[in-house]
């Protein structure tokens, strides 16, 4: 009873405690099986029920049913239980495990795990990262912003015509009056790309994206909601910031792309060893 | 035996690999994000959210075949692309702006881990159905959804096997997994630009009548580390806010529960009276109120608001409720009318101001959001992005509108009731935990069924026409209160500014409705539903007597497309209640948008894999999607502490109670 207990306890150990115990247990696994002389190879044509097998599969029955097996149940449990042992050992012997989608799937990730395994526990040291972030300025760029002042109207002629009468306008400051009715900033003052994207959206921002910043009222630009006369004053196109205020993205970025890497390097090298004949 | 040696090796990198996420992040990150950005004057715009998110934490997503988990959920709601399990890439066009992942508290992670255990270890514990279990979730994605159908009936019915009961020896495992997922949080948690909510779900289900919530913390891991995720096993909603209530004064941080999912609850979500049937006491409302400020109207899993036996009168009632309505979660009893009551969000705002009248608190005082409920570590809201409740039904599954569900299908329930999910939006000062948690907190919230319709709303007693020329937003803050806030009753009718803009990439308006909810003079708690603003309202579609003409459709069932020919960009009204009268008692007042009919996920799915609907998911696959806001009650008496500085005196004139 009281071995019973302790291999419990082992057992949770190596659930909270992944590989060290992992493989201490293994290689005990290993010497017992040695010593007792098992055969743990799948494709053995010995099965041995062992009266502790058949203690579990009564325990199991019980855990479900809420009762203990009767003998004839019980025995039903493990003709069950050798039926699926033999035709999963015949299942391997016949190489279906290679003919099932599901089980080349998982198999390979598994292999892709193993090779990405070591990138996603390992601390980049600061030049690792310095390189890394030198390399791709682009990826930790601040976002774009944009300053403009628009004038919405929700007919396309009236909104050309709108353009062309801002451009005549003398006043600097009389142009928010001339805009249909519409629940969004008249002007945006450096406004990140993400809340354009929010709050004007995609056609919108894809227009915009067409324009140079000017002094001239330029479009109409249509968006969700209708149509926009936009003067765009300025667009900052986003800096990137020192090393040390996106560190951590940085760290991120270098780890998901050297998983990628390892994951693709392992294949390569594995892939080199085969020929690859594809009939036309 | 090389080959089993291997298998240990590569269980135990997995196992290292999924726990290797934690890294350094600075102060900003894991705080609450106070002081730590600029803020607005006044909230200025919404923030847009999901508060609902399972990833390969949550015992059933895993089981169901996800294999994403918290870090590539974050990627995906910030707006990074990310490959979903079934192997299709998937980015958000518009990313969130917060995110809370709230994984099962039950078995946090005890999927995962039973699944990465080694074999021999599983079988060494000696239990043959987590043994079970184990290999069917290693056989196949049907067999893993076999192995969690099971798993989550024999919680149901209370007979998990005593290896995933264990407190103690599940306790330090939930401890690793549930601080590795709040140092993730807090490297993903960038004030200014994307929030990440600590959180996780409480799915108490007694007897399969869903109580589930979803709890969010408003702090970084400085303060939620010290504790663990609260078990819906063997506890009450009570526990819950003691526990809630314990974290706050143990940490000086908050927290605050969501309920959803009330239309699966046969009643219970509700009630007006106490879970165990006796007379609510003001204790428990005050408790609930202060716990609870929001509930979840819309999400996968059905729709909420409101069913059509409960009201009657509204014509655009019962959206997203066919199928749910059966019964509760695993349909394993079914709901009878007199159950609805305690289902449906518009008859709980009811409830509640009749029990205020009672009781002198208001335990049903919410605001409203929506949310995913997404059990595949993404984020998607929109119709045309739906990714599946659940793994087994992502995209991949091109039959998926047609075919059964896990819950009850032999009863009725099918792939096309699911709904493709909703989002939260907040009306926040900046995007920072801080500023989103209080917005949930003073209920100014308001949810959709996924399209990102800007939704304002203002109550006062001075408000006209005129306002909506200059800077109405600041006279809304000045001169009234905003969506979630409470508006003394000045013995007078209330006014309301409101204003719904469309999705900017989404569909045109049809029209902006008014639901009020009141408590008579004589007692009886009513509801009316007014059209108060439309598109084309003077024109085509002026009333025809007292309705409002349809709308129209321009959904082409074919392709799967639609235009915005018809509805409007936006809507606009100054509304005084015509039937407010002095005398009335309690009231509450929320506003519902529609957009234009447009598809639904379902027709998309038709068109992109070339299947045929059958007749009843076709009849279903046009609809009109929505938001709600939160409601703004009118009240009689102020509560203590509640109301704004500059509130009116309290009126005394008796009221016939």
């Amino acid at each position: 009873m009281s071995a019973q207990v302790s291999v419990n306890d082992k057992a949770r150990n190596w659930l909270k405690e992944p590989l060290v115990h992992f493989l201490i247990g293994g290689l005990l696994i290993y010497a017992m099986f040695a010593w007792r002389g098992e055969p743990v190879d799948p494709a053995s044509r010995t099965i041995e029920i062992s009266r502790a097998d058949r203690a579990q599969l009564s325990l199991g029955f019980e855990r479900m049913m809420g009762r203990s097996p009767t003998d004839a149940e019980l025995d039903s449990q493990v003709k069950r239980f050798v039926r699926e042992e033999v035709l999963y050992r015949e299942a391997l012997r016949l190489g279906l495990d290679g003919n099932d989608g599901v089980v080349r799937r998982r198999l390979s990730q598994k292999m892709d795990l193993l090779a990405a395994a070591q990138a996603e526990t390992a601390l980049p040291s600061d030049e690792t990262l310095q390189e890394w972030y030198d390399a791709h300025p682009e990826r930790f760029a601040d976002a774009s912003q944009y300053t403009l002042d628009q004038v919405f109207k929700s007919e396309m002629g009236q909104a050309k015509e709108r353009v062309a009468s801002l451009n005549s306008m003398t006043k600097a400051d009389d142009w928010k009056g001339s805009s249909d009715p519409i629940s969004l900033p008249a002007s945006l003052s450096q406004m990140p790309r993400k809340e354009v994207l929010d709050r004007f959206g995609e056609q919108f921002l894809a227009n915009i994206d067409a324009l140079k910043p000017g002094k001239q009222w330029q479009g109409p630009v249509q968006s969700g909601f209708g149509y926009h006369a936009v003067r765009l004053r300025a667009l900052d196109v986003g800096e990137v910031p020192p090393l040390d205020e996106v560190r951590d993205r940085v760290e991120n970025d270098w780890r998901t792309a050297t998983i990628e890497k390892r994951k693709e390097r392992g294949y390569a090298i594995l892939r080199d060893a085969y020929t690859i004949e594809i009939a036309e | 035996m090389r080959k089993s040696l291997t298998k240990w090796a590569l269980t135990g990198a997995a196992t290292l690999a999924l726990a290797a996420c934690s890294g350094t992040s600075d102060e900003a990150q894991s705080g609450d994000g106070e002081g730590t950005i600029e803020l607005a004057e006044f909230p200025d715009r919404p923030y847009w959210g999901d508060t609902h998110l399972h990833t390969d934490n949550s015992v059933d997503a895993f089981g169901f075949g996800v294999r994403l988990g918290p870090e590539d959920a974050l990627k995906f709601a910030r707006g990074d692309e990310v490959t979903a399990t079934t192997g299709a890439q998937a980015k958000l066009a518009r990313p969130l702006d917060f995110l809370v992942i709230a994984d099962h508290s039950d078995g946090l992670g005890a999927t995962r881990r039973l699944y990465d255990a080694p074999r021999l270890g599983v079988q060494a514990m000696g239990d043959e159905t987590m043994l079970r279990w184990y290999d069917m979730m290693h056989e196949s994605p049907q067999q893993s959804q076999r192995a969690i159908g099971e798993l989550i009936s024999a919680a149901a019915a209370g007979t998990l096997p005593e290896a995933m009961m264990d407190a103690e020896a599940n306790e330090e495992g939930t401890r690793e997994i549930w601080e590795t997922h709040l140092d993730t949080l807090d490297r993903y948690n960038e004030p200014g630009v994307f929030t990440a909510f600590g959180g996780f779900e409480y799915s108490l289900m007694p007897g399969g009548n869903n109580l589930h919530r979803v709890v969010m913390f408003r702090d970084g891991s400085d303060r939620t580390k010290q504790v663990l995720p609260y078990p819906g096993l063997a506890t009450t909603p009570e526990g819950l806010w003691d526990y809630m209530d314990g974290y706050a004064e143990a940490t000086g941080g908050e927290a605050l529960a969501i309920p959803h999912n009330s239309n699966l609850s046969n009643g219970d979500m509700f009630e007006l009276t106490m879970p165990d049937g006796g007379p609510m006491t003001a204790e428990y409302a005050r408790k609930r109120a202060r716990s609870e400020p929001v509930v979840e109207a819309t999400q996968i899993k059905g729709d909420s608001e409101t069913h059509p036996f409960l009201s009657p009168n509204d014509e655009m009632a019962g959206f997203g409720v066919t199928g749910w309505e059966l019964g509760n979660l695993p349909l394993s009893a079914k709901t009878s009318n007199d159950m609805l009551a305690g289902n449906y969000i518009r008859s709980a705002l009811k409830r509640g101001i009749s029990l205020e009248e009672k009781l002198g608190v208001n335990p049903y005082a919410f605001g409203l959001i929506g949310s995913t409920d997404s059990h595949t570590s993404l984020a998607t809201g929109d119709e045309d992005n739906f990714y599946g409740k659940h793994t087994g039904n992502e995209p991949a599954v091109e039959d998926r509108a047609n075919a059964g569900q896990n819950l009850g299908t032999r009863v009725g329930r099918f792939g096309w009731h699911y709904l493709a999910g909703g989002y939260a939006a907040a009306w926040a000062r900046g995007n920072t935990r801080a500023e989103i948690f209080d917005a949930f907190k003073r209920r100014e919230v308001y949810a959709t069924t996924g399209p990102r319709m800007t939704v304002r709303l203002f109550a006062g007693f001075d408000f006209s026409e005129e306002d909506w020329d200059g800077d109405w937003v600041k006279r809304g803050y000045n001169n009234g209160v905003p969506m979630g806030g409470k508006l003394v009753d000045k013995k007078q009718a209330p006014t309301f500014l409101i204003s719904a803009l469309k999705d900017p990439d989404g569909a045109n308006l049809d029209r902006v409705q008014v639901v009020k909810g009141w408590v008579d003079q004589f007692d009886v708690v009513r509801e009316k539903v007014y059209d108060v603003v439309w598109s084309d309202m003077e024109g085509d579609r002026a009333l025809q007597g007292n309705k409002v003409p349809k709308v129209g459709d321009t959904v082409n069932r074919e392709d799967a497309s639609y235009t915005n020919t018809i509805g409007a960009p936006e809507l606009r009204a100054t509304w005084t209640d015509p039937d407010y009268k002095w005398g009335q008692k309690q009231a509450f007042y929320y506003v519902r948008v529609l957009e234009i009919p447009t598809p639904r996920w379902t027709l998309f799915d038709a068109k992109r894999f070339g299947i045929t609907l059958s007749p009843a998911a076709m009849a279903d696959a046009v609809a009109q999607e929505r938001a709600y806001s939160s409601p703004i009650w009118l009240t009689i008496e102020p509560e203590k502490g509640e109301n704004e500085p500059d509130a009116p005196a309290t009126m005394d004139e008796d009221t016939d109670a």
